[in-house]
C-alpha cells in the first residue's frame, strides 16, 4: 500500500489524451513492415517518438507531436525510452476502436510494472483498460546520422500513393534497386536489376503530378536493398494513401536514403483545441523511414565528398 | 419414419433471413431433431469442446400441415449442413417468387432415393415447390436418421443443456461486442469472463506481454440481483470483480476467444435481446438469445435460442 500511495505522489512521466485512434494506428501501421517487431518509444515535452529498425540498415521513426493530443501532460527529466512490442502498442491501440469513433484514450507511463497503460477516458457505463509491458533498452540504437550533401540537398517529392505503385513495380526483379538523379533533364530514375531489368522514370517536366517537388544540382545514383525499399511504403494504409499527400526522399551523405511520409491524425470535421479548423494542419504524424546505401556497387557515384 | 410439412412464410423468412446465416457460421454439421410439437436445429450436442448451441421452434411458427411419424415416440433427428439447406430454400424461394402465385408453396419431405450413379439408396430431406406453371424438387442429402438410442442421447443432451445460470446480464450492444472481440483476438486466445450480480461484465485478457480488460457496467440483471457495495466504486475492475467473487456474488470462467467470436456469429440471427450467465458451478458460459413478437417487446416463446460455451479453467468457481 505504501508504494503505491508513493508512487500516487509522484506523477507518471507521461499522461496524455488521445481521440483519434484511428489516425495513430495508420501512422504506426505505416512502420510495421514485419510480425513480431519491436519498438522504442521516446518520451519528452514534445511529443512522443516511435522508433523501429532492422539489421542496421533500415530505421523509420514516427513523430507523434504533442499538439496530435487533446491533454498532454509531462513530467518527466530527461527523455524516457523504453522497449516494447510494436504489434501490442498498435493492436492495443485498435482495441479501443471497437469502441466507437467517439472514443478518448488515455496513455499513461509507467504504470505501477513500469508498463505502458491504456485506458478509457469517461466512457458511459464500463471502462475499457490494456497495459502494455515494456522493456529496459540493453542497446543503444544505431544513430542514423543524417547529413544533407551541400547547401541544397538532393531530393523529390512524389505522391505517396505512385510511389508505393512504383516500388511494388519492382518487386519482379527484386534484389536491390538503384535510385539515380539527374539534372539535366531533370529526372528521377529506379532501376531494378535482379532476375531481369526494370527501369521506371519519373521525368520531371512530362506531368505537375508525377514530380511535386525536385531539386538536384548533380547527378547521384546509389543502390539500395529492395526488401528495406519495400518496408519504407508497403504498409502505408489505404486510407493514408487516399488522403493524396506527397512523400519526400532525400539522399544524404553516403547514399542515405530518406524518406518522408505525412499522415493525418485528426478526426474529420472534429474542432481541436490546438488547430485551427481548417484541414488541421497540425495534426499530421510525421513519418521518416532512413535506408543505408549497399556499399561497393561498381556504378557509386565519383564525385561525393 | 415419415415426415412432411409446408413451410409458412414467416417460417422461411425466419430460417432464411435469420437462422440459416447463423447457423452456417457455427459449423458445417448440424442435428435437425423433430418432434410433435418443436423442430431443433442442434449444434455440437455431443461434443464437449465445441460452441453448443440450441435453436427450437414450435412447429406452428415453421410450418404447415405438419405430419410427423416414428416408432420412437414420432421423434426424428438427422444430421445436416445447415449450408446447403440454406441454399434449398433460398432457390425454392426464388422459384415461389418468380411464379407470382401465393399459392405455391415449399413442401419438405423425408424421402429415400437412388442418388445418381449409386446403388444404395440415400436420405435426404426434399424440397418441392410447386406453382401454377412448374414444380421444382431440390434434395438436401442428410444422414442416416439417428437410430432409438442415439435419439435417445441427444434428447439427454438437449435437457441437460437446459440448465438456467443464476444470474443473467443483458449485453446492449452485441455489434460493439463482436468488433471488440474481433480485435482481442489479436491479443491472446483465451478470454475470462466474469459476471456479477450488480450487473458487471467483465472481459480480460492477460498474456506475459499485455494484459486487455473491457468491463460493462450497471447492465439489466435476470435473476439474482444484489447492489454493488458503495466503498468499491472507486477501485479497478479487476480488484472489484475479485472482491465480488469472494462475497459470492460474482463468478468467473475461461472461454476460448475463438469460442466467443464464434458464438458472437449468432448476431445475424438478429436477436431482439442478448444475455450473458454462468451456468451453476461454473459448467459453461451461457448465451441467451431472446426474441419479440414482431410489433411488441414481448418474448416471442415459440422461439428459443442459446448457446453453450465449454470451459477450459474451472476459474473462480
Amino acid at each position: 500500500m505504501s508504494s503505491s500511495a508513493a508512487a500516487a505522489d509522484d506523477p507518471p512521466d507521461l499522461i496524455c489524451h488521445l481521440d483519434s485512434i484511428h489516425g495513430m494506428v495508420d501512422a504506426l501501421t505505416s512502420v510495421r513492415w514485419k510480425r513480431h517487431q519491436d519498438a522504442v518509444l521516446e518520451l519528452s515535452e514534445h511529443g512522443i517518438v516511435v522508433i523501429v529498425e532492422e539489421s542496421g540498415c533500415l530505421q523509420a521513426k514516427v513523430y507523434l507531436k504533442r499538439e496530435l493530443f487533446l491533454v498532454y501532460e509531462y513530467a518527466a527529466e530527461g527523455r524516457p525510452r523504453f522497449g516494447m512490442s510494436l504489434d501490442l502498442f498498435v493492436d492495443g491501440l485498435n482495441i479501443f476502436s471497437a469502441l466507437g469513433p467517439a472514443t478518448v484514450v488515455e496513455i499513461r507511463y509507467p504504470g505501477p510494472d513500469m508498463e505502458l497503460i491504456l485506458k478509457t477516458v469517461d466512457f458511459p457505463n464500463g471502462s475499457l483498460y490494456a497495459a502494455i509491458r515494456t522493456r529496459i533498452l540493453d542497446t543503444i540504437s544505431w544513430d542514423y546520422n543524417f547529413e544533407p550533401t551541400g547547401n541544397v540537398p538532393i531530393s523529390f517529392t512524389v505522391k505517396s500513393a505512385l510511389l508505393k505503385e512504383a516500388i511494388e513495380d519492382l518487386e519482379w526483379p527484386g534484389s536491390s534497386i538503384q535510385i539515380v538523379l539527374q539534372p539535366d533533364p531533370p529526372c528521377v530514375t529506379f532501376k531494378g536489376d535482379g532476375h531481369g531489368e526494370l527501369q521506371i522514370d519519373f521525368p520531371y517536366y512530362a506531368s505537375t503530378d508525377l514530380l511535386i517537388a525536385f531539386q538536384c544540382s548533380r547527378q547521384v545514383a546509389y543502390w539500395y536493398k529492395y526488401k528495406f525499399l519495400r518496408a519504407t511504403t508497403s504498409n502505408i494504409p489505404a486510407g493514408v494513401l487516399k488522403d493524396n499527400r506527397g512523400s519526400k526522399l532525400t539522399i544524404g551523405r553516403g547514399g542515405m536514403l530518406k524518406i518522408q511520409h505525412l499522415v493525418s491524425v485528426g478526426r474529420p470535421g472534429v474542432p481541436h483545441p490546438y488547430g485551427d479548423n481548417v484541414g488541421q494542419p497540425s495534426r499530421i504524424a510525421y513519418i521518416e523511414f532512413y535506408v543505408k546505401a549497399e556499399e561497393e556497387q561498381e556504378d557509386a557515384p565519383i564525385n561525393d565528398s | 419414419m415419415k415426415f412432411k410439412a409446408f413451410f409458412t412464410s414467416d417460417g422461411v423468412n425466419l430460417l432464411d433471413k435469420r437462422f440459416l446465416p447463423a447457423l452456417d457460421k457455427l459449423g458445417r454439421l448440424c442435428h435437425m431433431y423433430l418432434t410433435r410439437d418443436h423442430a431443433m436445429f442442434l449444434h455440437n450436442l455431443f461434443a464437449a469442446d465445441g460452441v453448443q448451441s440450441v435453436a427450437q421452434f414450435k412447429k406452428e411458427i415453421l410450418f404447415r400441415d405438419y405430419r410427423i411419424s416414428s416408432q420412437n415416440d414420432d421423434r426424428i433427428a438427422f444430421a445436416i449442413d445447415p449450408a446447403l439447406l440454406h441454399r434449398a430454400l433460398r432457390s425454392a424461394l426464388t422459384i415461389q417468387l418468380q411464379s407470382g402465385d401465393d399459392t405455391a408453396a415449399i413442401q419438405i419431405k423425408l424421402v429415400k432415393k437412388l442418388p445418381a450413379g449409386s446403388r444404395n439408396p440415400a436420405p435426404f430431406l426434399t424440397f418441392e415447390t410447386k406453382g401454377m406453371r412448374s414444380a421444382v424438387v431440390q434434395d438436401v442429402p442428410i444422414s442416416k436418421p439417428l437410430s432409438r438410442a442415439d435419439v435417445l442421447q441427444l434428447q439427454t443432451a438437449l435437457d441437460a443443456a437446459q440448465d438456467l445460470p443464476q444470474t443473467l446480464v443483458q449485453v446492449p450492444d452485441l455489434a460493439q461486442l463482436q468488433s471488440l472481440v474481433d480485435r482481442l483476438k489479436n491479443v491472446g486466445d483465451v478470454l475470462t469472463v466474469a459476471i456479477t450480480q450488480y450487473g458487471d461484465l467483465h472481459l480480460h485478457v492477460s498474456t506475459s506481454l499485455i494484459t486487455v480488460g473491457s468491463e460493462f457496467r450497471e447492465l439489466r440483471v435476470l435473476g439474482v440481483h444484489a447492489n454493488a457495495p458503495a466503498s468499491e466504486q472507486n477501485l479497478s475492475a479487476l480488484s472489484r470483480t475479485a472482491m465480488a467473487i469472494q462475497r459470492d456474488e460474482a463468478q468467473s470462467v475461461q472461454v476460448s476467444m475463438k469460442h466467443l467470436a464464434k458464438s458472437l456469429q449468432c448476431h445475424s440471427a438478429k436477436p431482439d435481446c442478448v444475455f450473458y450467465g454462468i451456468a451453476p458451478q461454473g459448467a459453461c458460459l451461457t448465451v441467451i438469445f431472446q426474441f419479440f413478437i414482431p410489433g411488441t417487446r414481448l418474448m416471442d416463446k415459440s422461439i428459443s435460442f442459446h448457446c453453450r460455451l465449454p470451459v477450459l479453467d474451472s476459474g473462480s468457481s
